[in-house]
């Protein structure tokens, strides 16, 4: 009763109010030191530029919201690359800039990737394109996984006449803008297209029926915009059996899709999905006990090491594009696997390989122009032609037609045949292992 | 007098801003600012004087956004031509939407308006004509200065400062005028307003279209600035949010609350997402969402409010209150 009422213990109220002064104080505190570093980075900024020995690449990704795992993991992509670039790694000397240290073009300069959060808006992806260029004053850009975000912040990049390479953004208009400053390394829907009718060419050649082609797609953009291309593409071709088949992006149930799979039996079925759906369609599958005779995936959610842990062994022996495959030990790409693993924790896969790529492009122009100068590293970009064993990706070489778009830019059919690890089965020059067919399921 | 010479300090610093900070990140900061100030004193309408707390606000910015850029990329016409348009649908939208909701009240009227937020949302997500997931985007390369597609940020600065101080003049216009006090009455007590012969429903209907078709501009100017909508810049929830963080950090009710509330929160979304962005794990919203929370704990009634004194006999705006 007495110890109730004791006026010498804080009431919860104070306490409370008193935690949260002290918290008020120690934000002030943070605040001031954000505003002096921020005044700082400005400094540094100018001290760099006067050394000239740092060339300062700055990149744009999502490193919060929903996709910041991708942000992360393509952090930890291009420190591999920096480091391949700034120390000499003579065991990787077929790519260019690997074997000494730094960029002999620039006197052994080294670069320095300037990191900045996209926040998945792109609003703040434009802000800070104009950051990169006028406060820390990059002579380059790499970015920004989202096509929204990489569509308004290369326009800040064209008007100051910055060249902007991105490495993943597939939308087929960022390159139909008549910009001069923009270049793309990957391969975009229209080579999808290419890729498919040539692999089912070549099946079909092997003995399997490809007659009846299905769609089967989200309505986001890049589902609608893939699947729209392909759809174009394969009617141009004489493939005219394409069903599609659309749902709504992260569903919760796909029944009714399955069961018009089922029920219209076609040939092949074409995934194009995000990780969850992929998922939750290899376990709809199971359950309603549907099989197509060949099951052809289009990267995305079925490249995603978690959907392998999730469903792999529920989807056996399905196929998959990617532009990215470890080959034999000791070539480039498994030593860089290699490396990525270390730092990461992670398997290398397709998207962060594609971004590696698109940055060891960038720095190879800069290399080659000998200069800092914007105009000078967009006519080295221009005049880019790597060959295919100078490159990480399985691209057929690197050069740029006049949008930009990297004309040899390609991709391997690889397939999850034990249902851990993708093996490569097409086309037959780069293959692992013969393509299994029909489709095995579980 | 006093309040005379504030003012005038306020409009000297805010057009001379951009001449004593001149580099092109510090002019754009400058220009964002005032583009959210304008959205969020916008809300601060329906907000903060008439108390009718809506979340959905994105759906109006929606309007003025997609306006603008479809009006460039239906029609090949300047993004100015998508204004006007904005504004008639927001406002027309607001009409559909405030007859029912705002008979709601306190919270429900607020999840209401999300609800209708995020079902725009949707809705233009699955719509071909409107770019669907992709987007609209607008002129990427200027055919004449009426494309508002600038490489400065010098011009834009200049264009939402008038917009603002158009914006600001029709709220304190309205606060003097008679639905002015039919709102603070309403905000007071809505019953006792009602019981006194003020046309409560009517009095908030219009507070509400004034609010969206503002709001509309503000959409209209900020896919501009940017060159691009999509569903998710345009109509995501989020940017509601934001705004009404805004206006209620500077001090809802108060006719420059929201811009104070802007002037802070921008600034310091933009730096420490500059300082911190790079390092992932977001900490730059650990920042802001702590500032956040203290001002909320500490200053509930705005910032703006640690300058009230006593209100005056006949000061023109009532004290701010506590939620």
């Amino acid at each position: 009763m007495e110890a109730g009422r004791s006026p010498k213990l804080p009431s919860l109220k104070n306490l409370v109010g008193e935690t949260l002064w002290e918290v008020w104080f120690m934000a002030l505190k943070l605040t001031t030191r954000l505003l002096c570093a921020a005044a700082m980075t400005v400094v540094l900024a100018a001290g760099a530029q006067a050394e000239d020995k740092v060339v300062k690449i700055g990149v744009i990704l999502p490193m919060s919201g929903s996709t910041a795992s991708i942000g992360a993991h393509a952090k930890a992509a291009l420190e591999v690359a920096t480091d391949i670039i700034n120390n000499a790694h003579p065991e990787l000397d077929k790519l260019p800039l690997a074997k000494n240290a730094g960029l002999a073009g620039l006197g052994g300069a080294k670069v320095e990737i300037v990191i900045a959060d996209n926040q998945g808006s792109p609003a703040t992806g434009q802000n800070q394109a104009l950051r990169l260029i006028t406060e820390e004053k990059v002579v380059a850009i790499l970015g920004a996984y989202q096509s929204g975000i990489t569509l308004t912040s290369s326009a800040i990049a064209e008007k100051y006449g910055i060249p902007y390479l991105t490495p993943e953004s597939v939308a087929a208009n960022l390159t139909e803008r008549g910009f001069k400053w923009f270049f793309r390394t990957t391969p975009i829907a229209p080579d999808f297209v290419r890729i498919y009718d040539e692999f089912l060419t070549d099946m079909k050649a092997a003995g399997a029926k490809t007659d009846t082609i299905a769609l089967v797609h989200d309505n986001t953009e890049y589902g609608t915009s893939v699947a729209n291309t392909i759809t174009k593409g394969f009617k141009e071709k004489g493939r005219t059996g394409v069903i599609d088949v659309a749902y709504a992006v992260n569903a919760t149930d796909l029944q009714a899709q399955v069961l018009q799979l089922k029920e219209k039996k076609p040939d092949v079925v074409l995934m194009i999905s995000y990780t969850s759906d992929a998922i939750l369609f290899a376990k709809t599958m199971q359950s309603l006990d549907y099989k197509p005779p060949m099951l052809l995936a289009d990267d995305a959610g079925y490249s995603d090491p978690s959907f392998i842990k999730a469903v792999g062994k529920l989807s056996q022996g399905v196929f998959n594009r990617s532009s990215w495959a470890v080959g034999p030990a000791g070539s480039p790409s498994a030593v860089i696997a290699d490396m990525y693993k270390k730092k990461s924790g992670e398997e290398m896969e397709d998207t962060v390989g594609r971004e590696m790529q698109g940055f060891f492009v960038l720095v190879d122009a800069i290399d080659r122009a000998g200069s800092t100068d914007p105009a000078k590293i967009q006519a080295a970009l221009k005049a880019t032609d790597l060959k295919p064993e100078q490159l990480i990706m399985g691209y057929k070489g690197v050069k740029f037609d006049e949008k930009g778009q990297n004309v040899l830019a390609s991709a391997y059919i690889i397939q999850l045949q034990d249902g851990e690890n993708y093996v490569s089965v097409w086309p037959k020059g780069n293959a692992e292992k013969a393509p299994v067919m029909p489709y095995k399921g579980w | 007098m006093r309040r005379l010479l504030w003012l005038s300090v306020l409009s000297a610093v805010a057009i001379a801003y951009p001449l004593l900070l001149s580099s092109p990140f510090q002019q754009r900061l400058g220009a964002l600012v005032l583009l959210y100030a304008i959205a969020a004193s916008a809300w601060n309408i329906v907000g903060g004087y008439a108390g009718q707390v809506s979340v959905g606000h994105v759906v109006f910015f929606g309007c003025g956004a997609y306006a603008a850029m479809g009006a460039y990329a239906k029609f090949g016409l300047s993004p100015l031509f998508g204004i006007p348009g904005g504004i008639v649908i927001a406002a027309a939208l607001a009409a559909v939407i405030g007859v029912p909701t705002l008979r709601l009240s306190g919270h429900y009227f607020s999840m209401a308006t999300i609800a209708v937020a995020e079902t725009m949302r949707l809705i233009v997500t699955n719509t071909d004509y409107l770019g669907a997931a992709v987007g609209l985007s607008g002129p990427t390369v200027a055919r004449n200065i009426f494309d508002l597609s600038f490489i400065s940020s010098l011009p834009y600065y200049y264009l939402f400062l008038l917009v603002l101080a158009i914006t600001l003049f029709i709220t304190w216009w309205m606060t003097n005028s008679r639905m002015g006090f039919y709102l603070r009455a309403i905000k007071d007590s809505e019953r006792a307003a009602r019981s006194l012969g003020a046309p409560a429903s009517r009095t908030k209907l219009y507070a509400f279209m004034l609010s969206a078709a503002l709001t509309s501009v503000a959409g209209a100017l900020y896919a501009m600035m940017f060159g691009f909508v999509d569903p998710e810049s345009g109509l995501g929830i989020l940017i509601s949010v934001k705004i009404l963080i805004m206006a209620a950090l500077g001090g809802a009710g108060l006719l420059f609350g929201p811009l104070v509330g802007a002037a802070i929160l921008v600034p310091l979304e933009e730096i420490s997402n500059s300082v911190l962005g790079g390092k992932g794990a977001g900490l730059t919203f650990v920042v802001y969402g702590a500032i956040i929370v203290l001002i909320a704990r500490f200053q509930p009634g705005g910032i703006l409010s640690l300058f009230k004194r006593r209100p005056k006999p006949g000061s023109e705006v009532g004290a701010p209150h506590a939620p």
